[in-house]
């Protein structure tokens, strides 16, 4: 039995139009999506702001009901078996605004211990385990608004973990965070999957995330998926000698696609006046673009050779750069 | 068990700031104040013949005091589901529950409860201190002869109040028409003077209310009346209270459909 399995998934939203236009116009959020979760994998939707991967996370989560298809989590139907969903699922909304900041840590993760019908004395050890596990345990007594957006987010995983979840959704679980927080939810994420054996199904828009952590990536993009695989099977699909970052000075973003539709803008150093630009051109090509760039008024900085990325995978697929 | 831990939650967070209880003592009795003493000036007293006449009871602080303790009970349910519920969203933590096994339903019915209790204590200090003010005689008897009835109303009202707990997760922003209501259900309710003094088809329309017949029923016990003086009140109580959770529940029912098919908004 697979932890997940989603069939040409669709989800619809009503978009009001205010005054004095009023009228209702339906956005199509997901556009019939396929995939399925191995229990006991790490699995990463990837794709930009907006791609259509919240929505897939709370209808997988029966926080949404879907337009269309079907969407089962560990066997059971999210919008008829809901109820049985909930009790093996838990999830790590994105935000920081997931607890109540007017109770303690510990005051929190014993109000959802409750709502998760965990037996009292269960409870209680699980209380102190998972503080201790995140590394709150010394601020265990401290109103949650006094903790930092790192803190809030380790106590926002522990909180996911009271029920002790068969299948963990996280939906953009480092959005907004500082390197050190980074680095501890990612290595706690990995060792949620690799040591206890959860299954773990996380959005994301960051590829270095979904590449160090994820057996499998779905990058979606408009409510697509454009490509589902490991990630080095993903990275072939740019060879390795196609990718290239050209560093220009004094030339104007919109000017790129004239120049070469492959080309996409990765980063922009306003102050210094430089664009980061990405591709994938074989090295025939290359000079030809270099000089299409030079006569369009560009002044080349540098040039050179990239190993592939998954950013690299979604221009190609895409022609845009994922932060766009 | 969730509903306690609900109102464990919902207690702490209220109970752990004094300023907020603090400011709900003194608005809540200087709202007592403001509307006792302007009953008492048009009265010329405190004695009022028509209310004696009309209700059975004359001493008119002792009528406002119980309509007007009993109002702000009432309303409370109601504000939980429009104003609580929101909250909720606001902060963002109405998904975090409603993705628990606990569910919706349980959840609201839970915030209404605490929030009825939270005003029950604010109310029960407001209703001495009103006792104390206008020397209205308190004994226990009376009290806990009166219990039977309010726990019946405060079933009624809870039943009243979920209708609106619906409609917050769809229309978002019902909290300026609950207001309005809130203050409908007072004037149509009798809190502050007798019914009778109403047009007939309005008094006919304040039968709705479940506050109209608590209010009537707590009064008459107050003085003294025995319970087959409320048996008509009580009649009324327990016909509104499963007409009105059975309407709750179907109202809710599809206001948590249409809230998985639009979304819960907040975030």
């Amino acid at each position: 039995m697979k932890a997940v399995e989603v069939v040409n998934l669709k989800k619809s939203y009503p978009k009001k139009i205010p005054l004095p236009f009023r009228r209702v116009e339906w956005v199509e959020a997901v556009k019939g999506i396929t995939f399925s979760v191995r229990k006991g994998e790490l699995f990463g939707l990837l794709g930009p702001n907006g791609a259509g991967k919240t929505t897939t996370i709370k209808i997988l989560t029966t926080l949404l009901e879907p337009s269309g298809g079907e969407a089962k989590v560990l066997g059971y139907d999210v919008v008829k078996e809901a109820r049985e969903v909930r009790r093996r699922i838990n999830l790590v909304a994105e935000g920081e605004r997931t607890l109540y900041w007017r109770l303690s840590a510990y005051e929190n993760l014993r109000y959802f211990a409750s709502i998760y019908h965990v037996p009292k004395r269960d409870a209680e050890r699980r209380i102190n385990e998972l503080l201790k596990m995140v590394g709150l345990w010394e601020r265990r007594n401290d109103l949650v608004m006094g903790f930092s957006r790192g803190m809030k987010q380790r106590l926002a995983i522990a909180k996911a973990l009271i029920n002790d979840p068969e299948v963990l959704f996280l939906d953009e679980p480092t959005l907004g965070l500082d390197v050190q927080s980074t680095i501890f939810v990612r290595d706690f994420v990995k060792s949620l999957v690799k040591e206890e054996g959860k299954t773990v199904l996380l959005t994301t828009h960051y590829m270095v995330e979904a590449e160090k952590l994820c057996d499998r990536i779905a990058i979606i993009d408009h409510g697509k998926i454009i490509a589902m695989d490991t990630p080095q099977n993903l990275k072939k699909l740019v060879r390795d000698e196609e990718a290239v970052e050209i560093r220009v000075k004094d030339f104007s973003p919109e000017k790129v696609k004239e120049v070469d539709e492959r080309l996409v803008v990765v980063e922009k150093e306003p102050e210094k006046g430089t664009l980061v630009l990405r591709g994938s051109i074989d090295e025939e090509d290359l000079p030809k673009v270099v000089e299409r760039l030079i006569r369009a008024g560009a002044k080349i900085l540098s040039v050179e050779k990239k190993e592939p990325t998954l950013e690299d995978v979604f221009i190609k697929l895409t022609g845009r750069a994922l932060r766009d | 068990m969730a509903l306690v831990a609900v109102i464990d939650k919902e207690f702490r967070m209220f109970f752990r700031y004094p300023l907020r209880v603090v400011s709900s003592l003194i608005v809540g009795l200087v709202f007592l104040l403001q509307f006792v003493y302007f009953g008492q000036a048009v009265l010329g007293g405190r004695y009022s013949a028509l209310l004696q006449s009309s209700t059975g009871v004359g001493d008119y602080p002792t009528y406002a005091l119980i309509g007007y303790v009993l109002w702000w009970v009432s309303v409370s349910p109601m504000e939980a589901s429009v104003w609580g519920v929101r909250r909720e969203l606001q902060r963002g933590t109405l998904e975090s529950n409603v993705v628990s096994p606990m569910g919706l339903v349980e959840m609201v019915v839970a915030l209404s409860l605490s929030w009825m209790l939270m005003d029950s204590v604010i109310m029960a200090v407001v209703f001495v201190m009103g006792a104390v003010i206008f020397e209205i005689p308190l004994s226990g008897a009376v009290v806990v002869k009166s219990l039977p009835v309010i726990g019946l109303s405060f079933l009624a009202f809870l039943g009243f109040a979920l209708v609106f707990a619906g409609l917050v997760m769809v229309l978002k922003n019902i909290g300026p028409f609950a207001q309005i209501f809130e203050f409908l259900i007072l004037f149509l309710s009798g809190a502050f003077f007798p019914l009778s003094t109403l047009p007939g088809w309005v008094a006919n329309l304040s039968k709705a209310f479940p506050l109209t017949h608590a209010a009537s029923a707590v009064r008459k016990v107050f003085v003294g009346m025995p319970y087959s003086a409320i048996e008509g009140e009580i009649a009324w109580l327990l016909l509104l209270l499963p007409l009105y959770w059975a309407v709750s529940y179907l109202s809710f029912r599809w206001a948590e459909k249409t809230a998985r098919m639009i979304g819960y908004g907040g975030y």
